[in-house]
């Protein structure tokens, strides 16, 4: 498993997971589709929640998948939290 | 006006039920559910205790500090008669939470001051085409100018043809997902007239005296200033405020079952036949043993759930629904098994045990009445994985989450999670506790208890990790969905066994081993027997605190209600 310490490398993790949900290959997500377009719902969006706060240590609520939509949107918030947890330390 | 002094407790206030001449007693209880009406002197009592004090927090001048102890204070009233005590206020702290919680410092200070002045809120989230699935509701806020306009109707509201102030749950947003709803405190009364209405009462099946009515609006204006937090923040505020609403009312169901239990026992000491009284067939006993652990087993969960929103806010989202789920079922089949002992007197409209029905039928209307129990089951499903997968690091709970002595952090529902973890520490504390149970009672039996419900815990996991992600929501199948009463059976084993080893009781065993007996034959049916001296213990224990004036609940507090010899 690659470091997760870019945007692109988080939204590369997301779209594996999504992809599992979906049982289709990661080329086959599109980064910037609202998750909902693919039938993944507010259930789904808490099993991302957990399996997002076991890999990146981070604490996430569902809000995070009503207010960024999107693997790219969802990544670019993780990154920023993650920044901000190490520029705290 | 400061509310902060409670002058008695409520068991005084309503005195003896059983008291034909008693304005709150069981006589004029029945009296008022057989014309589908409110208990007026109920009402009135509960109105001269200020009884609204106990939904608004302290620092707004109420009487509210702890879920617990107000689940506490209030339980005499449902175990008087849950009608009175859905009718005339919990609704209004259901409302009520969201604006502590999300509300302006203003709308906080008004609706304080409504509460305090004795008035009533109605919550509005239901409509009957979508039931529990909310965020599927219609009724819809538009933006128009400085105003709000409401377009909809909310149906199967407590008190909404009767309160002056409404919590409305609208759409504010056509797109689908958890940003769509928003939440107003909207003052009925100033609303134009011509452009809403009060739907008529329903006639219900249990909880006839409640006012259960409707709203509906036709292109209503309301302030902008109605909105309780930013817009699309409904369902945010409202999955917390219900975390709590759960916790309360599954506690306050336990004094129905308490209530109930009473005037079943009282039956069977009296009722000849056969040639002796039916208290003393064992079957008779082993129920009422058995219903008595059961509000145990209620009471150590629906607590542990309520002093979680307080030392374990993270997990709230996931014991407060598998409270609600677990809990009205276990004191819905307590009533199933006592209406046995009663045989053909359960039908009966009338005598001294006509109050037993109208408990039966209260019952499962307050249950379903917030969130039915599937819709807890699907609340649990998807957040179990992760606390599955993390039980082995989980820190423990804390023992002031059991022990009942110990002060409580204050009610801070903005930390509360909408989806509970990273860890489940109740749970994780379940194999400890059941060393500690060895330790303390080193009988074959218990040894086995230990052993099986160690075995259900790891199966347990085993299958929660089996799942995917497509098991866990609304189409899941069957086996999945019975994951959720397989949890939460053990994370209620683990609430009684806290509160048997923090909270200061007895040492005796009895009633954690028969707890854990009945908890296992949920999940396990058949495994093992249930020694027969547990039952004796247990109905000993019963008919003792019966005879002397005290509760079945772990309070085992004062109650005004004899047995006649």
């Amino acid at each position: 498993m690659p470091t997760l310490d870019s945007t692109t490398a988080i939204a590369g993790w997301l779209t594996s997971r999504v992809a599992s949900y979906l049982d289709t290959a990661p080329d086959e997500v599109d980064p910037d589709q609202p998750l909902a377009d693919y039938g993944l719902d507010s259930v789904y969006a808490l099993s991302l929640c957990g399996e997002i706060e076991d890999e990146l240590n981070l604490t996430v609520e569902p809000t995070l998948a009503w207010d960024y939509p999107t693997v790219n949107a969802m990544a670019g918030y993780l990154h920023g939290e993650l920044a901000g947890r190490v520029a705290s330390q | 006006m400061v509310h902060a002094v409670l002058t008695a407790d409520l068991e005084s206030v309503f005195g003896d039920p059983f008291d034909h001449a008693n304005p709150v007693g069981h006589d004029a209880v029945l009296a008022a559910d057989e014309r589908s009406e409110p208990l007026v002197a109920g009402e009135q009592a509960l109105d001269a205790w200020q009884a609204n004090a106990e939904f608004v927090p302290a620092e707004l001048g109420g009487r509210l500090t702890t879920v617990d102890a107000l689940v506490r204070r209030l339980r005499p009233v449902f175990r008087r008669d849950a009608a009175l005590g859905l009718g005339y206020g919990v609704t209004s702290l259901m409302a009520a939470l969201n604006v502590w919680s999300g509300g302006t410092d203003a709308q906080r200070k008004q609706l304080a001051d409504t509460l305090l002045d004795g008035q009533r809120v109605c919550v509005a989230y239901h409509e009957l085409a979508h039931g529990n699935d909310v965020t599927a509701n219609e009724m819809r806020a538009v933006r128009r100018g400085m105003s709000l306009v409401l377009d909809g109707r909310k149906e199967v509201i407590n008190n909404a043809g009767r309160a002056d102030h409404a919590v409305v749950f609208a759409r504010t947003d056509e797109r689908a997902g958890g940003r769509s709803h928003s939440l107003l405190l909207v003052d009925l009364s100033e609303l134009p007239a011509d452009r809403w209405r009060r739907l008529p009462r329903y006639r219900t099946m249990g909880l006839r005296g409640c006012h259960l009515g409707g709203l509906e609006f036709h292109g209503c204006p309301a302030p902008e200033s109605a909105l309780v937090g930013d817009v699309g923040a409904g369902a945010d505020i409202a999955l917390r405020s219900f975390q709590v609403s759960r916790c309360v009312t599954a506690g306050l169901g336990v004094g129905v079952l308490d209530a109930a239990l009473f005037t079943v026992l009282r039956f069977a000491r009296g009722r000849r036949l056969y040639g002796r009284t039916v208290a003393q067939i064992p079957h008779a006993r082993s129920t009422l043993a058995g219903a008595f652990t059961d509000l145990l087993i209620a009471d150590s969960l629906s607590t542990v759930a309520a002093r979680s929103i307080h030392l374990l806010p993270a997990n709230g989202a996931v014991y407060a629904a598998a409270t609600k789920y677990l809990v009205p079922l276990l004191l819905e089949q307590a009533m199933d098994e006592l209406a046995v002992i009663l045989g053909a007197r359960f039908y009966l409209r009338e005598g001294d045990q006509a109050i037993f029905g109208k408990h039966f039928r209260d019952l499962p209307a307050l249950s379903i009445g917030h969130a039915g129990g599937v819709s807890c089951q699907l609340t649990m499903l998807p957040q179990l994985p992760q606390l599955a997968r993390s039980l082995d690091r989980a820190a423990q709970a804390p023992t002031a989450l059991f022990d009942d002595s110990a002060e409580l952090p204050k009610l801070a529902l903005d930390a509360l999670r909408l989806r509970s973890g990273p860890t489940d520490p109740v749970l994780a504390g379940l194999p400890d506790l059941l060393t500690a149970l060895r330790r303390a009672d080193r009988t074959e039996d218990t040894a086995a208890l230990a052993a099986e419900l160690l075995a259900e815990l790891a199966e347990l996991r085993y299958d929660i990790a089996a799942t995917t992600p497509h098991d866990l929501g609304v189409l899941a199948p069957p086996a999945a969905l019975a994951l959720t009463e397989r949890y939460a059976t053990l994370l209620a084993a683990a609430a009684c066994l806290g509160t048997w080893r923090h909270r200061r009781r007895s040492g005796d065993t009895a009633w954690i081993r028969l707890a854990l007996h009945r908890l296992l034959a949920r999940s396990r049916p058949g495994v093992l027997v249930q020694p027969a001296e547990l039952d004796e213990a247990l109905f000993t224990e019963l008919t003792e605190r019966a005879a002397h004036g005290q509760d079945f609940c772990l309070d085992a507090g004062r109650v005004h209600r004899q047995l006649v010899d």
